[in-house]
């Protein structure tokens, strides 16, 4: 099935950040909003995908900006590094879906919605942390991964599905040692992301042990919106639900409140 | 979302969050008719990883299910669920409950119309608020070989319960809904036993799984059992359906026993007849099943040689490439290694050290009708089964049960690229084989293709034969 070889491979793959990419993150963290749109300006791909993302009825905006400062003004310092930072993890999805039924846009609406609810749960935790709000990015990467691995093997991988409840981050696993999510900290530590989104990423497949209590929460919190995520019916129908397993002991304890924060105001 | 089927029960995995939204697109019709096309005896939805529903999800799902059961007398319901979603279902149906509820999967294993009865089996623990239920459950357990204890008392059932030990499971927060009609269907050691009740007349004919029994047949089955204990009285068709069974099993040199029928309300020229067609009476199971001898006479010790030596055909030789890549495919993404072929021959089966090994087999029928048989040696099995299974194990029962797996998915694979050539078939339940000896019994005299493989210098063979 996935062979070593093969993972290695994708590892090696894995190309740098773009430089206007890291420029616009290098002013981001430094708080230099205005600086970070001139040098986001400077690329029109970039550009163009903040345009058309802030303006998705999700954010609420009730005028259409253009201006990439006007956007990253009423984005945020954080919200706007978020944003560019799924911008980066969105060139890393394939042009064409064989193994999930997604596209561009279904697939930048997931990372959209995961954005919101986990900037509503970071508010609802009194978390400011820039970082924090970021590594909602690299959860979706995810689902690129395993795109990329199993789309070859979907048959394979079908037919043992058919037989055992197993899904597809157990499988890689067993076969090699490594998770969906230690291939997501392998993309993080390419692009020089902080480690501490790889961390809560890692945590968040509720399989990893971590010990700083700060991330384990947010991890579980993580877990959970991703898994209220991949109910939705994108995600269902894109053929996501099952793609890792729900560890529903891991999030037991802040399910009610996840209740009463996400699914009551929807 | 696609059904695990397991023994002829197909089981939904969906996760997360249940609601009218979501539950559609969770489950369609469509995933509903792939499954029952499997062949299955019950179809479940687990709740396991179902953190949240509401009434018009699983209202969804429940219609989905209904309709089916009313279609096809399949059982449904829903299972690993815990207590507090049992309050909830209980709640939303409390007056129209048709449906079947399993606390765990492994407890509706235990109501399926198909089951392998466990080599050490322990009794069961069986409490329900409702007396109705109650004696429900432990008639549908008794009638499938199990030996249920009934608390009559919820003070009775807390003391028992913390004996886990004790009880091969503890089985509550369950209700039997509306079970299918077909002949409960248990498989101990090497002996098929089914279970009938009332009076035997023609419908026995609908409700008996002639496939099954057919199938069971190719793969080397030879003794079979009727528990009779329930029956009042049968009419002639029963006794031609069972004078029918036992010649068409003759070739196969099949014994068809009948037990605990009493003739008090049936005349006595029935049992007659059915002596001369070849049935054998018994007056209690373990009359057969604690007589090692007798059962080895009758079949039951796995190693009856049976008549069966019908010749490989062209069309099977024909599709021998598609088998063998399929068992090597399958083989080589379970170990994630590579295989080499040694030898392919035509000849019986031939093992020259059978110990430390373990087999498993699997019959297909249809446009074109065989029996594959794997033989493995313990690390190679160990290997196969550790990407199932997800650790390494010794149990030996673990390993063989992710062997019947791990032929299952050979097999269904088969059954896939078969086909694309448009040739249908359908598969029977694997079979698995502690002791290739019994194996070597159960097949000699048939003539099929051996191919000796070779993973990480290990031997591993492939055998297929009608």
């Amino acid at each position: 099935m996935v062979t070593q070889e093969e993972i290695d491979s994708y590892i090696n793959a894995i190309p740098p950040s773009p430089v206007t990419l890291k420029k616009v993150l290098a002013c981001l963290r430094e708080g230099e909003l205005s600086k970070a749109s001139q040098e986001a300006a400077e690329d029109p791909a970039l550009k163009l995908y903040l345009q058309n993302i802030v303006n998705k009825p999700i954010y609420g905006f009730k005028n259409a900006i253009k201006d990439i400062g006007q956007i990253f003004g009423v984005l945020g310092l954080a919200q706007a590094e978020q944003i560019v930072y799924n911008y980066m993890i969105s060139l890393l999805s394939p042009k064409k879906w064989e193994l999930f039924t997604l596209n561009e846009k279904k697939f930048s609406d997931i990372q959209d919605s995961l954005g919101i609810h986990w900037k509503k749960i970071l508010i609802h935790k009194g978390i400011e942390d820039k970082t924090i709000y970021s590594s909602i990015s690299l959860l979706p990467a995810s689902i690129i991964v395993c795109e990329a691995l199993f789309k070859s093997n979907k048959e394979n991988a079908n037919l043992l599905k058919a037989n055992k409840q197993i899904d597809y981050n157990t499988i890689l696993q067993r076969l090699s040692g490594m998770s969906l999510f230690d291939l997501c900290s392998e993309i993080a530590k390419a692009w020089e992301m902080p480690e501490v989104i790889s961390r809560v990423v890692l945590a968040s497949s509720g399989k990893v042990e971590e010990s700083d209590a700060n991330i384990i929460e947010l991890s579980k919190w993580m877990h959970l919106l991703f898994f209220y995520q991949l109910s939705q019916v994108v995600c269902i129908e894109a053929g996501l639900n099952d793609f890792i397993e729900f560890n529903i002991e891991y999030v037991q304890d802040i399910y009610d409140d996840f209740q009463d924060l996400i699914m009551d105001d929807n | 979302m696609r059904a695990v089927v397991k023994e002829r029960i197909g089981v939904f995995h969906p996760q997360g969050f249940l609601d009218g939204t979501t539950a559609p697109a969770l489950l369609t019709l469509e995933d509903i008719h792939a499954t029952e096309a499997l062949n299955i005896d019950m179809l479940l939805i687990s709740l396991k990883k179902v953190v949240f529903f509401n009434k018009n999800g699983l209202h969804v799902f429940i219609q989905l299910l209904e309709s089916l059961h009313k279609k096809s007398g399949i059982v449904v319901g829903l299972c690993d669920y815990d207590d507090k979603q049992f309050a909830t279902i209980m709640k939303l149906y409390a007056h129209n409950l048709n449906f079947s509820l399993f606390r765990t999967y492994k407890i509706a294993t235990l109501f399926s119309a198909t089951m392998k009865e466990p080599k050490n089996k322990k009794s069961l623990l069986v409490w329900h608020e409702e007396p109705s239920q109650r004696s429900a459950l432990a008639i549908e357990l008794f009638d499938r070989g199990h030996t249920p204890i009934v608390c009559q008392s919820k003070g009775e059932f807390t003391e028992k319960k913390n004996q886990t030990e004790l009880y091969e499971a503890i089985i509550y927060n369950t209700h039997i809904g509306l079970l299918g009609s077909k002949i409960a269907t248990r498989v101990t050691g090497n002996a098929i036993i089914y279970t009938v009740g009332g009076f035997l007349d023609a419908e026995i004919s609908s409700n008996f799984d002639f496939t099954y029994h057919a199938n069971s047949l190719n793969v080397g089955f030879t003794l079979f059992i009727f528990d009779t204990y329930k029956v009042v009285s049968m009419n002639i068709h029963a006794v031609n359906f069972f004078s029918k069974l036992a010649s068409s099993g003759a070739e196969y040199g099949a014994n068809i026993c009948i037990v605990g029928m009493t003739f008090e309300k049936t005349p006595v020229t029935f049992k007659n007849e059915l002596e001369d067609a070849g049935l054998i009476f018994f007056e209690n199971m373990d009359d057969i099943l604690k007589d090692k001898e007798l059962i080895k006479e009758l079949g039951g010790s796995g190693g009856t040689s049976n008549t069966n030596k019908r010749a490989l055909n062209k069309v099977l030789v024909n599709e021998l490439p598609r088998f063998i890549n399929a068992t090597v495919n399958t083989m080589e993404m379970m170990t994630n290694t590579k295989a080499e072929k040694q030898d392919v021959k035509v000849q019986e089966l031939k093992i020259d050290d059978t110990q430390g090994k373990l087999a498993s087999s699997i019959g297909f029928y249809g446009n074109i009708d065989g029996l594959v048989i794997l033989v493995f040696p313990l690390s190679i099995a160990k290997k196969s089964c550790e990407l199932l299974l997800g650790e390494e194990t010794e149990e030996i029962e673990d390993i063989l049960d992710t062997l019947a797996e791990f032929v299952n998915i050979i097999a269904g694979r088969v059954k896939s690229l078969l086909a694309e050539q448009n040739v249908s078939v359908d598969i029977t339940l694997p079979r698995t084989y502690e002791n290739v000896d019994d194996l070597l019994s159960t097949v000699e005299g048939r003539k099929g293709v051996q191919v000796n493989l070779s993973f990480e210098n290990e031997g591993f063979t492939f055998f297929l034969t009608r």
